[in-house]
């Protein structure tokens, strides 16, 4: 370490990069795939902070399935949307397979992605569905996991103290006839940064007709990623019909109040996100029986 | 700080500040300007090498992340004999215009093929969604690398 320079900090252990956020991390910046802080860095000039690099880090690229789904930090979108032990978990693959480029998805990871807390982060609606659970580790206060909605505090804020790894992401076990997706609406198809993104899980109830159970999560309308519950309460074990989506989708724009930005305007996002509801519990629902589309 | 890596087979060591991109000190401080600067934000794909065999965009790539890594830069696919079957599908297909595009094109598919040699046209065209090339309209790009693939199964 001693000939390391101080400018950029690599590290090959946990170990080693949790002594160096207990003695420096009010003045680290973590950089992992850089995808989304090398951006941020040219752009913005900063060039005091220094770097710890922490892609070299083993054992955090692994995703497990044994009872609980957990990924490692350093799992990168390309791993996670190739990943078929992630088949329960659709719609992360999707939106994996739909951050940036194939060049970003082989070096950006999911743990860059829930610390960037960006408002247009792609994994984190199916994140947010799923229940996702964040496992913070320090050198002094061991490990904590915190549910992502909790983790997210703003736009581009986060719950981490300056002295902790962000070390990996439980998933809750996916209702058992539950189908999910995720659908992003985006100028161009995979480098665009999305303009509306929308995760879902729906539970068809039985009977074919109601609807058992339903979790959807948006990002890019509003300034953080966040789940739907409003809509979700008005779905529950209701009767799918063309009212009821379209009352969902008005539910939903009083939630999150759509912005308006250099990628689209409010008055698009507010016409695109209630049809991407809407496509995106059909594409659920035809997932679990084929045709069934009683609204149409 | 020093940087230490092989860029095309050759070691190379480099004083650096370290905060600079692999894509600078690829074309400053190693005259290798076959990669290309176009966006600087990870959008354009035209900045694509290969560290340790993964296609990244070196215009947001740290340099000092590449420490003690394998770089493969356009400059190392023409061999002793020419340009290689990739690149010269390229040009019988008329894959190449401007050019500008073609360095970072040709190091994806690099990738692409060395994992997947026998692409269906669907993944190409999802592996290619990081590069953008404005003259060809992408077809003569998808028909070298048809071409590229029928040419290496016939050898």
């Amino acid at each position: 370490m001693s000939q390391m320079p101080k400018q950029f900090i690599s590290v090959s252990s946990q170990e080693e990069a949790l002594a160096q956020l207990d003695a420096h991390g009010e003045e680290l910046q973590i950089l992992a795939g850089g995808t989304d802080l090398m951006v941020q860095l040219q752009q913005s000039g900063q060039r005091a902070q220094r770097l710890l690099h922490i892609e070299n880090i083993p054992g955090l690229r692994n995703i497990t399935c044994n009872g609980v789904t957990g990924i490692g930090a350093l799992c990168t979108h390309r791993q996670i949307a190739e990943s078929t032990s992630l088949d329960n978990y659709r719609s992360l693959r999707q939106a994996a397979a739909q951050v940036g480029g194939w060049q970003t998805q082989m070096v950006g990871t999911i743990g860059g992605n829930v610390v960037n807390a960006s408002p247009a982060a792609d994994t984190l609606p199916p994140l947010l569905i799923h229940n996702a659970r964040v496992t913070l580790v320090s050198q002094s206060g061991g490990s904590r996991a915190v549910e992502l909605g909790r983790f997210l505090l703003g736009r581009r804020q986060t719950d981490r103290r300056h002295d902790e790894l962000v070390s990996g992401i439980t998933l809750a076990r996916r209702p058992e006839r539950g189908r999910d997706c995720y659908i992003k609406v985006g100028r161009r198809s995979a480098t665009e940064v999305a303009i509306v993104g929308l995760a879902a899980c729906v539970t068809p109830g039985r009977d074919g007709r109601t609807l058992e159970d339903v979790r959807l999560a948006i990002c890019s309308v509003c300034p953080m990623p966040k789940r739907l519950y409003e809509v979700e309460h008005l779905m529950q074990g209701e009767e799918i019909s063309e009212a009821l989506l379209e009352e969902a989708g008005e539910i939903m724009l009083k939630h999150i109040d759509p912005i308006d930005d250099v990628r689209a305007s409010k008055r698009y996002r507010s016409m695109v996100a209630p049809r991407v509801l809407k496509h995106a519990i059909a594409c659920c629902i035809e997932n679990v029986s084929g045709d069934l589309r009683p609204w149409n | 700080m020093e940087l230490i890596f092989r860029v095309n087979g050759r070691s190379e060591r480099l004083e650096l500040q370290g905060h600079e991109t692999l894509l600078d000190v690829l074309r400053n401080d190693l005259c290798l300007t076959g990669t290309k600067d176009g966006c600087r934000e990870g959008e354009c794909g035209a900045c694509t090498v290969l560290v340790n065999g993964r296609a990244v965009d070196s215009c947001i790539y740290a340099a000092m992340a590449a420490y003690d890594a394998d770089i493969e830069t356009v400059e190392g696919l023409a061999k002793n004999a020419g340009l290689n079957s990739l690149q010269n599908a390229f040009a019988e297909s008329g894959g190449v215009q401007c050019g500008f595009c073609t360095p970072g094109f040709l190091m994806m598919l690099t990738a692409l093929l060395d994992k997947y040699p026998h692409p269906d046209r669907d993944l190409v065209r999802d592996a290619l969604s990081g590069n953008i090339c404005r003259c060809t309209g992408y077809a003569q790009i998808e028909e070298a690398v048809a071409r590229h693939v029928e040419q290496r199964s016939g050898e």
